[in-house]
């Protein structure tokens, strides 16, 4: 039994200890945003926060963050339904092709601006390692950008 | 028969069906000067009032558009939901949705891939009858780009056809003419008086209107929607988290399957050593061996499954194909490409005798390209529920209803089981890029459902299934001549290519009939060169068959012929000693659109401004989907050989847009993809068998060194064309040619470089050795 907060609630699991966090999440909790890409920390897809940091959940075992809070792309959304910050910048550009890509994205990206609220296109570089095979690079820089921008303005 | 077929429609299929379709055919050809469009009779369902086909709107006056096309990220849902909420004077806003139907009607097929006729401008007796043919089998599937032009005319008619049945329910509501009605944002209006309807009150009886026999279309002046960017239904739901994709269907008393397939395609399941073992795992429900071929295990949960698919110990049958690698695929290629007689798929003019009567040097040089895999984000995926009663309902991100029902067929059919009623819904697809148009996923998920009747089976590959024992753009090479005259231009092109049949190897797996594998028109795209004036040409193509399955892939034969031919114009523009641009120019003196698109592209991109030593720009432009589009690459060489591609700039004329800003995301994004083709990806089989597993062996672009992109859309005034497909086509070509330009290196071969891991999930390009 592993107790973790997960978008604000108070969850126990009952499961495998080694169970990944991403399965965890999609199959005993019902939370479908976090996607399986690669299982092996390569694509993203499966990011997620973990005490505020942005971790690949695919390789991440449930029993490693007993006691952590853990927040997905679901869990970006404010209560009254209001898109985050990162989140409506992502609108605003039309980055999505695909989508299935972008909830790693849009969680590697909030963690970035929460360490670095104005990122050089260099520390954008640094941080962002996720694959999009759509290729919504090129959106996604500017959509870091625009968030950027409307933080700062916030 | 479906409940939309149009009662006029109705009728002759009626006649099709009795088997007199040709004499209806040639007796009506008058009457079908021009092809209508199907399903534009309505019906009333609760208090859903569904128009037509492709319109339904409901009491509270809320829009569902249904599209009968995937949405696999290139827009198209949002695209065609324009053309009908232009039709109608609708608010394109959050009260529109966008459904993919589930009933293969008719009106749905897309008939304009096989018969390649617009459907605005389709007439006479062959199309009547492919037509109806078509629409009866429900070929329903997307792909060549063609969604836009297959369906932007019937759509445009379709939500005509609503606004005038919905102005005749206003009209008898309110008492007044229908002539003195407007619509607008939704309403119907009498403005002389004041009074409005909203759709929704009028839509159940609009429904029931009999259409009218020539809806009137909006003239194109008065669009407010169609040509002007609009945000894309399918965002906020991917934003949010909520989109649900195909991995994403959750159903009540679910199995999970994961799936191990033989490492060299051909093999057979000799047997399973562990079976109890496995069988004894956590959660395991099965352990099935699926068509000698394959092997699943069914969990209670897919992590489960895949753990205990992780222990599989099995014994595969011996096959010839066990020893091939692709240093011999290779060879095969280079013996093919000396085959005394190919197939001849265009030859003009005499070829050789002009190049027996050139007095400069020919040029002659041989490229190649590798096997790739789609690599879609989303890893291969099928749910399918087969009940007791035999139907089946299956929820798949597939490409084709139709190859869905075909593989559910096929799939109950090994379990000894015939549906009696199939269900398909098609979800959202995370990628597809010619991939998801198979039937394979499908076919196991359906077998494995047949054997657990009255529980829903998912099946999920894991991604090193995905990439190392799935579906592949063939091995291919070709080698180009041409005879240049006096002034530098070629007088004779002669291009023979080598790759296995796409066609041939697609239609053996999934099709009742094959054409056979020679000239396979996909194998040859991008080869003729038709724009480029040349008095002698000739094209020809020779099969080469492996063991692989190869399977569609984003722009098929475009994806090397063209990498292959606009490096060769490079080649011949240096041997002539002119600009690669200006050597272009001239071979397009007789191709204005295609000149205009060059000039574009060359004109974003500052051609002809110095560049530092070591960068250099190339140029690349190709005919495509009935659309045309050029791109200039700027790419730094290091001194050790590390190359950046910096800067894109892309030229396109589609022909009439419909949504800007989705054919400027698919350019982007094509560029992008093609960056991954041209610098970094590889399929390579060693011991028949292919080597790469993950990302981490199969490199694709990331965001680090990905190039800037610029792109503008070039305006022909020509009817639609395609956008998802052309965007990758010429890119592989413009960096080989820029890569020249800055080292002087010709790289005849793809990838033209290796990548290199820096760091975790960081890595760099690095030039091939020059002997390639
Ligand atoms: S699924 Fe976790 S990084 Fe790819
Ligand atoms: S949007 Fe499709 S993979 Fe990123």
């Amino acid at each position: 039994m592993v107790e973790l907060m997960v978008n604000g609630t108070r969850v126990s699991v009952e499961t495998d200890a080694g169970k990944p966090l991403l399965w965890v999440l999609r199959e005993d909790l019902d939370l479908l945003g976090p996607k399986y890409g690669c299982g092996v920390a390569q694509c993203g897809a499966c990011r997620v926060l973990i005490d505020g940091e942005s971790t690949p959940s695919c390789v991440t075992p449930i029993d490693s963050v007993a006691g952590a809070s853990v927040v997905t792309v679901e869990g970006l959304v404010q209560a009254d339904g209001t898109l985050s910050l990162v989140q409506q910048a992502w609108i605003d550009e039309q980055v999505p092709q695909c989508g299935f890509c972008q909830p790693g994205f849009i969680i590697a990206a909030t963690a970035l601006l929460e360490a670095t609220p104005q990122p050089t296109d260099a520390q954008i570089d640094e941080a962002i390692t996720n694959i999009c095979r759509c290729g919504t690079y090129p959106r996604i820089r500017r959509a870091i950008h625009r968030a950027a921008t409307m933080l700062a303005e916030r | 028969m479906p409940r939309f077929l149009s009662r006029r429609g109705f009728l002759i299929t009626g006649a099709a069906l009795g088997g007199t379709a040709l004499i209806a055919a040639v007796g009506g050809v008058g009457y079908l000067a021009t092809v209508d469009v199907d399903g534009l009779d309505g019906f009333v369902d609760g208090d859903r009032a569904v128009l037509n086909a492709f319109l339904t709107i409901q009491g509270d006056g809320r829009v569902v558009i249904q599209v009968p096309r995937t949405e696999m990220g290139q827009g198209i849902h949002t695209g065609l939901a324009m053309v009908v909420a232009e039709e109608l004077d609708l608010p394109f806003d959050d009260r529109i949705s966008v459904a993919f139907p589930t009933e293969p009607l008719p009106a749905y097929a897309n008939w304009f891939n096989v018969l390649q006729q617009r459907p605005e401008e389709a007439s006479g007796p062959a199309v009547w009858v492919g037509r109806r043919v078509l629409g009866l089998l429900g070929f329903i599937a997307t792909g060549a780009s063609a969604s836009t032009m297959a369906l932007w005319h019937p759509m445009r008619v379709a939500g005509a056809a609503a606004r005038q049945m919905l102005l005749a329910a206003g009209s008898a509501r309110l008492g007044v003419p229908a002539a003195q009605l407007t619509t607008a944002d939704g309403f119907v209006r009498h403005e002389a008086s004041g009074r409005s309807l909203f759709y929704g009150e009028l839509a159940r009886e609009a429904a029931l209107l009999p259409p009218p026999d020539d809806p009137v279309l909006k003239p194109a002046a008065d669009w407010r929607l169609i040509g002007k960017s609009q945000r894309r239904v399918d965002l906020p739901a991917k934003v949010r988290g909520e989109q649900v994709f195909g991995m994403d269907v959750v159903l009540p008393d679910m199995l999970h399957a994961s799936i191990r397939h033989a490492p060299v395609f051909g093999a057979r399941v000799s047997r399973i050593a562990n079976e109890a073992e496995v069988r004894a795992q956590p959660g395991v429900k099965d352990v099935a061996v699926i068509d000698g071929r394959q092997v699943a295990v069914v969990a209670d949960s897919w992590w489960q499954a895949e753990q205990a698919a992780s222990l599989l110990d099995i014994a595969w049958t011996q096959t010839e194909a066990a020893g091939v690698t692709s240093a011999e695929m290779s060879a095969r290629l280079k013996t093919a490409l000396g085959s005394a007689e190919p197939y001849e798929n265009i030859n003009e003019g005499d070829v050789e005798a002009a190049i027996a009567g050139s007095t400069s040097p020919m040029i002659d040089a041989t490229y190649e390209v590798p096997f790739l895999t789609h690599a879609c984000m989303e890893p291969m995926n099928a749910t399918v529920l087969v009940r007791q009663d035999g139907s089946v309902e299956a929820w798949v991100p597939s490409q084709s209803p139709l190859g869905v029902r075909t593989g559910i067929g096929r799939g109950t059919g090994w379990a000894g089981l015939e549906p009696t009623s199939i269900t398909c819904n098609i979800t959202m697809n995370g990628g597809a890029f010619g991939r998801r148009s198979d039937l394979d996923v499908t076919a196991q998920a359906a077998f494995l459902a047949a054997r657990h009747r009255g529980r829903p089976v998912k099946v999920i590959w894991s991604r090193e299934e995905d990439i190392g024992r799935g579906l592949y753009r063939s091995h291919a090479a070709a080698r180009l001549r041409a005879a240049l005259g006096p002034d530098g231009l070629p007088v004779a092109y002669d291009a023979l290519v080598a790759a296995q049949s796409i066609i041939h190897s697609v239609a053996g797996r999934n099709l009742p009939f094959n054409p056979g594998p020679d000239g396979d028109s996909l194998s040859v795209e991008g080869l003729d060169k038709l724009h480029y004036t040349i008095p002698n040409r000739r094209v020809r193509s020779q099969n080469v068959p492996s063991h692989m399955p190869i399977g569609f892939w984003r722009s098929n034969g475009f994806s090397f012929n063209t990498f292959f031919t606009e490096s060769f114009v490079d080649e011949c523009a240096l041997a002539a000693g002119a600009d690669p641009l200006a050597y272009r120019r001239t071979l397009l003196r007789d191709s204005p659109r295609h000149l205009a698109v060059l000039n574009r592209a060359a004109e974003l991109a500052g051609w002809g401004s110095p560049m530092a030593q070591g960068r250099g720009r190339g140029i690349a432009v190709e005919e495509c989907y009935r659309s045309v589009i050029a791109q200039v690459a700027e790419v730094t060489v290091a001194e050790d050989g590390e190359i950046t591609v910096d800067r894109v700039f892309g030229a396109i004329d589609v022909g009439m847009v419909i949504n800007p800003d989705a054919v400027i995301a698919q350019m982007e994004g094509g560029i992008i993809f093609g960056v991954t083709t041209a610098l970094m990806s590889a399929i390579t089989l060693d011991g028949g068998t292919v080597t790469e597993s993950n990302f981490h062996d199969f490199p694709v672009q990331r965001m680090a060194n990905a190039p800037a992109v610029e792109v503008a859309i070039v305006d022909s005034g020509l009817p639609p064309g395609g956008a998802g497909e052309p965007g990758i086509v010429p890119v592989a070509a413009a960096i080989a040619n820029a890569i020249h330009a800055a080292t002087g290196r010709r790289i005849r071969a793809l990838p033209l470089a290796v990548t290199e891991t820096v760091g975790e999930r960081r890595t760099r390009t690095v030039l091939r050795s020059a002997a390639t």
